[in-house]
């Protein structure tokens, strides 16, 4: 521990990891903000062709599994990419 | 930016090391970001192709998966058929 604060004072050293917390926690959000973006334009399109006065409950059920679906091929997207590109670095 | 502000991380104090791990989280989260944002890309338009009928459940059914990972497959192989084609043109 002496050799890491050494480097960098305690008080430094603590701002740079708070540092590191800001950014990957943006990097969370925007994530998220891509994520449900995406959800709704793509759940939309499916769930509602020809909107009418308020969301009827087959469309509300529709937009909850839709958005399931959704992040569950997001995930299947995600592992196959991932397992692609980690196989071309080899 | 204010570097000289006592509240703010001041990068000009970083030892040597320490710029070097700070650059390096900022190029490892750069390339999750861009890692991810091809996710997104990839995900809406295979959703496009693969998920074609009515939503009935929030799972993926038999049909859909298979399509959703052939559709990435297909995609990079396209993407690499591209470059080594583009490699024969240019001699």
């Amino acid at each position: 521990m002496d050799s890491f604060t050494n480097s960098l004072g305690v008080n430094q050293q603590s701002k740079k990891q708070a540092w590191m917390d800001k950014i990957r926690q943006e990097a969370a959000v925007e994530q998220a903000r891509a994520l449900i973006d995406k959800v709704s334009d793509n759940c939309f399109e499916k769930c509602i062709p020809k909107p009418g006065s308020s969301l009827t409950s087959g469309e509300t059920t529709c937009i909850n599994q839709c958005m399931e679906k959704y992040m569950s091929a997001w995930n299947v997207v995600s592992r196959k990419y991932i397992e692609r590109i980690q196989a071309r670095d080899v | 930016m204010d570097s000289s502000s006592g509240s703010e991380f001041n990068l000009t104090d970083l030892s040597q090391n320490d710029k070097k791990e700070l650059q390096q989280f900022v190029s490892n989260e750069a390339q999750k970001a861009k890692i991810q944002s091809t996710v997104h890309y990839l995900t809406d338009m295979c959703w496009k192709r693969c998920v074609t009928s009515k939503i009935s459940s929030g799972q993926m059914d038999s049909s859909e998966r298979p399509c959703m990972e052939n559709c990435v497959d297909r995609y990079i192989d396209s993407q690499m058929a591209v470059l080594k084609h583009l490699e024969q043109l240019r001699g």
